[in-house]
């Protein structure tokens, strides 16, 4: 009784949610509208009577993917984009004409005669299919391969990430001819340049160098504040 | 329930005693938070050798009312620097994702009112409640994240961000050390699980159960792991007094300060609640059977002592520093919940040839 209003609800929120994550220019507002659209299918899901699978979308991607995005704009601070000029105008209409020819398609496959009935047979009657019991059995027995190669295959995904990061990494910091206590090069206007295979020995060196030479005068100035504070 | 039934239907019947539960259940919860501050005042105060508030009312009884007055009449400073949308999002998300998981808590047994007739003391029981619980308070990180974002100050950002960090690495040991109850329970409804921890007078609790597997390396990961999801002493890094003044609520002020003090309070009672359901056999205990309502109590009573255990290790424990918490959680709490997975499904694989 309540399923099909609650269905449309929750289906405008998505479709709404998904134009707003199209449509604005804030990295962090599109990254919340989408979070918005994983919410409203789990939703989705449990009018649809599969409660499992609506409780890990939320926990998966809601509750874990997303937050790594929202992670990821908050660290690099992304500003907004600014709005720039369509370049290829062919493409608007182009565009268009690819979004009718879907909404056809989807009209036409659900008009097509013989095809009501089998959607009918889910809509109608309880099922026990997005049950956890019936999945985790499923899962197990008849569908253990692809569940197997999967896990494989983001094991595969993790070690290419973790080769990723460290081949970037590990090179210049503690490769042992790298490290100089010679103190740095200053630039043109008495800055120091940082090069690849400076440590903070070279920092240390710097900063005897400058003690030794009277060019640092910042130790007593700072005293001289802390006192005035 | 049954003229309610004749008079509107099973459906709108369901509806509207669904609703007066969770409205009634919404009241419970926010006056338990309000007295839990309350103890912990007073708690703390004891351990420290110092009073407490102790002068509204009679020992202090209508303190939280008070605090309520003036957290209400405070003016709401709002950061100009802040990005307004999600400023006033983020306490929303926070107690919203803090409050919805009180649906699904199993507070009693079955038992029967005069012109209701027989109904369980929950308000709503469904195959997953377990992954309903663990979901919705993984969709609260997003309140502390954004907060810390949108205030605009280092200080607000640096708890935010230590706050998401540390959330999905303890919510990973937190879902792994339920997976060994899950696997002797054979279900994810939480009243069911209740449910299969009675009789043998408490030795059938999860906790210590024999004729099952024994729960204790799950509890106590369990345990260590809700500290660290909820951000309290001694992992509560987020909002490290000391290093970032008052971390994500730095910039909050007034009702919107204390949405998120409400958020935290509730998130403490859920994994307190879940502690008791999952291990300590909810509403279980002597003479349930023949006084059913007497499950409360028992269930209260239990959860009244997690709560305490958060405040004493408040009092008692210094805080840690962000290396060695990141380092506990993925390199000794995950593989020791990950072998109690293990361990469980060994014995019950032997125990079923």
């Amino acid at each position: 009784m309540f399923t099909i209003p609650l269905f449309i609800l929750f289906g405008a929120m998505a479709v709404g949610c998904a134009l707003a994550m199209v449509a604005q220019r804030n990295p962090l507002y599109s990254a919340i509208s989408l979070i918005g659209v994983f919410v409203s299918l789990a939703c989705l899901y449990m009018t649809l009577q599969a409660p499992f699978i609506a409780a890990v979308q939320v926990i998966v991607y809601a509750g874990a993917i997303m937050v790594l995005v929202v992670f990821v704009i908050m660290l690099l601070n992304v500003e907004e984009e600014v709005r720039r000029p369509v370049r290829l105008h062919f493409l608007i209409p182009l565009g268009i004409l690819l979004a009718a020819i879907l909404i056809g398609e989807a009209a036409f496959i659900l008009k097509l005669p013989g095809t009501p009935s089998r959607i009918d047979a889910y809509g109608q009657r309880p099922s026990d299919v997005g049950l956890t019991a019936s999945i985790g059995t499923g899962l197990f027995t008849e569908y253990l391969l692809p569940f197997e190669v999967t896990s494989v295959l983001i094991l595969m995904a993790l070690v290419g990430a973790i080769t990723l990061a460290r081949r970037t990494a590990t090179p210049r910091l503690a490769a042992p001819g790298n490290i100089t206590t010679e103190p740095p090069e200053l630039g043109p206007r008495g800055e120091v340049v940082i090069r690849p295979g400076d440590t903070a020995a070279t920092g240390r060196a710097f900063a005897r160098h400058q003690i030794e030479h009277g060019e640092a005068a910042g130790p007593a100035k700072n005293a001289g504040e802390e006192g005035a504070r | 329930m049954d003229w309610l039934t004749n008079l509107v239907g099973p459906d709108w019947a369901r509806a509207v005693a669904q609703l007066v539960g969770i409205n009634v259940g919404f009241v419970v919860v926010l006056m338990i938070v309000a007295y839990t501050v309350l103890a912990e005042r007073r708690i703390l105060g004891f351990i420290q050798g110092r009073l407490g508030p102790n002068r509204v009312g009679p020992g202090g009884m209508f303190q939280p009312f008070a605090d309520l007055l003036k957290f209400i009449f405070k003016e709401e400073i709002t950061p100009s620097a802040s990005t307004r949308f999600v400023y006033f999002l983020a306490p929303i998300i926070a107690i919203t994702a803090a409050l919805m998981p009180i649906i699904v808590y199993p507070f009693g047994p079955e038992v029967s009112l005069p012109f209701i007739g027989k109904f369980h003391l929950v308000i709503a029981r469904f195959d997953i409640a377990l992954l309903y619980v663990l979901g919705i308070t993984s969709v609260g990180v997003y309140g502390v994240a954004l907060a810390g974002w949108s205030s605009n100050s280092k200080y607000s950002l640096m708890g935010g961000l230590r706050a998401a960090a540390q959330m999905i690495s303890y919510e990973l040991s937190l879902g792994l050390s339920l997976v060994g109850v899950v696997l002797i329970s054979g279900t994810l409804d939480l009243y069911t699980i209740v449910e299969q921890q009675g009789g043998w007078f408490g030795l059938r609790w999860n906790l210590w159960d024999i004729s099952r597997v024994p729960q204790v390396i799950g509890f106590l990961t369990y345990l260590i792991s809700a500290i660290a999801e909820t951000n309290r002493v001694p992992f509560d890094l987020p909002e490290a007094e000391t290093e970032l003044v008052a971390g994500f609520h730095t910039e909050y002020s007034a009702l919107k300060f204390a949405l998120f003090f409400m958020a935290e309070y509730v998130n403490m009672f859920t994994v307190s609640v879940l502690a008791t359901t999952l291990f300590l056999g909810g509403w279980q205990g002597p003479f349930v059977s023949v006084f059913p309502w007497l499950g409360i109590i028992y269930f209260l009573l239990k959860v009244v002592f997690f709560l305490f255990l958060y405040i004493w290790l408040r009092g008692t424990l210094p805080r840690f520093r962000f290396d060695q918490l990141m380092n506990f959680g993925w390199k000794f709490l995950l593989p020791v919940a990950i072998l109690n997975v293990i361990l469980t499904a060994t014995i019950l694989f032997l125990r079923l040839r």
